[in-house]
């Protein structure tokens, strides 16, 4: 048989690559300003808050650029199988990363204020989050660039976890201000942080389900309990029913 | 139409009372063909397929020319007998009964699963409503308000009767190539098949026509069951409940559509949909 790495129409492959390599661009730049976003805050540096605000620009028309180019692919192509799930998960993926970086805009905006204010030693109180999501957001990309669901499959736990640091940091900032009054707007400030990095990491986990139904075609989304927690669970689910299928045992209702 | 009481032998009666649509039975298998192999001469063109056709469904089958799509269409009716040194093994039920039986004859299967080719072939000294009612008057059928009945009620099935109600004396040769191929598929249910076989129904036609024949094959879904033979993956896609994928004679993966489009169990699936060989 001919090679099957690519289709029959070079120009559909080059569609889906520049569709691949704009979210990967754009990806790059979200990871890359969610982490200045932390460096607005811990380093007090005004200059890079500018710059993180500045930059969701470039985001935010790489989202339109996305789009553009999955709806021109959808209307040219009319993709099927694993090409149709991965478009729809480019689209998805673009919406997802750009309230990302929206996240990382509002903590440098928060950053920019604090960093005018003494140095509050509780900003360390939000580093473990940070890592945390920063984290989750480098594996989610490796695992849509390297299709690996295992990885993809992890994220929505770990998503739990942020989501009971973020409710620690703000039982422990609430103290804070019962101790230090005058300094309340401040500590509302990091409570606020906080919780802009828990958003980031629910469109993380976002990112991840729809990672793992463009790689498995599976849709992990609102299982509760029944999510897998790993991709052989997936597979369990997957188990084949026989030659039911073959000889049309399995009927549409 | 009470399927459980017929025989492949019961002869055609005239029924005065237009067809009304009963409620859904559970899915029954119109078609269980078992390890269905079929040669024309050296050539081994259906190699071992095994599948069930569930009744009252639309049914399409894929594959690239050659990969004997068509010869296992028309073994459901057995016109590949038609066509000399063919030869086949394997099984065929039709409602449990076997196909291929002595007993059975061709003309009476070709009369309960009835036809629709890629080109429309009204008969070309025929006017459009003697196009429709030939099957019937081959039959033996001479009431004439009978046969007008059942001429209005399957042009109107087949979403043509408002536009040739005046024309009715008209040869059926005048009309549209996709007019034409409506007529056809009304000639087609005039007899009051159970199956509609169709090969490449709408593959000579424009984007238009295309769309009303998509459209009457949905809504004769309700009544028949339709196996759809097509080249054109967004059609199946758009119109069957089941897909069967066929390449170089075997059946590789035979599934529901949405299923087979979004998550084919197989490779050689993904990448002949996705335009990846072919």
């Amino acid at each position: 048989m001919a090679d099957t790495t690519r289709h029959i129409l070079g120009s559909y492959d080059a569609a889906l690559s520049a569709l691949q390599n704009d979210l990967l661009m754009m990806a790059s730049l979200c990871e890359l300003n969610l982490r200045n976003s932390l460096g607005c805050l811990l380093n007090r540096d005004e200059e890079l808050c500018n710059v993180t605000i500045a930059d969701d620009e470039e985001i935010d028309q790489l989202e339109k650029q996305v789009d553009k180019s999955g709806i021109d692919l959808l209307r040219r192509f009319q993709p099927v199988a694993s090409d149709l799930r991965h478009v729809v998960a480019a689209m998805k993926l673009s919406g997802n990363l750009e309230r990302i970086a929206d996240q990382a805009v509002n903590i440098a905006r928060k950053a920019r204020k604090l960093n005018r204010s003494a140095l509050l030693p509780e900003v360390n109180f939000l580093d473990p989050m940070y890592r945390e999501v920063t984290g989750m957001l480098s594996d989610v990309l490796r695992a849509y660039t390297e299709n690996n669901v295992d990885l993809a499959i992890g994220i929505p736990a770990r998503d739990k976890t942020l989501d009971a640091m973020n409710h620690e940091i703000t039982e422990n900032l609430t103290v804070q201000m019962t101790k230090f009054p005058e300094r309340i707007t401040e500590y509302l400030d990091l409570i606020f942080i906080a919780r802009h990095l828990e958003r980031a990491g629910d469109h993380v986990k976002n990112i991840a389900e729809d990672v793992v139904y463009a790689i498995a075609a599976e849709d992990i989304r609102h299982m509760g309990a029944q999510r897998p927690g790993s991709a052989a669970d997936l597979l369990g689910d997957k188990a084949d029913n026989g030659d039911a299928w073959k000889t049309g045992d399995s009927l549409p209702s | 139409m009470d399927r459980t009481q017929d025989t492949l032998l019961k002869p055609l009666a005239p029924s005065a009372a237009p067809a009304t649509p009963e409620p859904a039975p559970p899915l029954r298998k119109a078609f269980d063909v078992t390890d269905l192999n079929v040669w024309y001469g050296p050539k081994y063109a259906v190699q071992g397929v095994t599948l069930g056709i569930p009744e009252r469904t639309i049914t399409a089958i894929i594959g690239p020319s050659g990969c004997g799509k068509s010869t296992f269409l028309r073994c459901l009716n057995r016109m590949h007998e038609l066509v000399p040194k063919s030869r086949m093994t394997g099984s065929i039920l039709f409602f449990g009964e076997d196909l291929y039986a002595p007993k059975i004859d061709p003309a009476v299967i070709r009369r309960r699963i009835g036809m629709v080719f890629q080109k429309s072939n009204p008969f070309p000294t025929m006017s459009i409503a003697e196009n429709v009612t030939v099957g019937l008057r081959l039959n033996g059928i001479r009431n004439r308000s009978f046969l007008q009945d059942r001429m209005e009620q399957s042009l109107r099935m087949a979403a043509l009767w408002e536009e040739v109600k005046d024309d009715l004396s008209k040869p059926g040769v005048s009309l549209s190539g996709g007019q034409q191929q409506r007529l056809c598929i009304a000639r087609a249910i005039a007899t009051q098949p159970e199956v509609l076989l169709m090969d490449e129904p709408a593959s000579a036609l424009d984007p238009i026509a295309t769309m009303k024949v998509e459209e009457l094959i949905q809504q004769l879904s309700r009544d028949y069951t339709i196996v759809i033979v097509t080249h054109n993956m967004q059609q199946a896609s758009r119109v069957s409940h089941k897909t069967a994928f066929f390449y170089l004679g075997k059946l590789v993966e035979f599934n529901d559509t949405d299923q087979l489009f979004t998550r084919p169990r197989e490779k050689q699936t993904e990448d002949y949909i996705s335009g990846r060989f072919g």
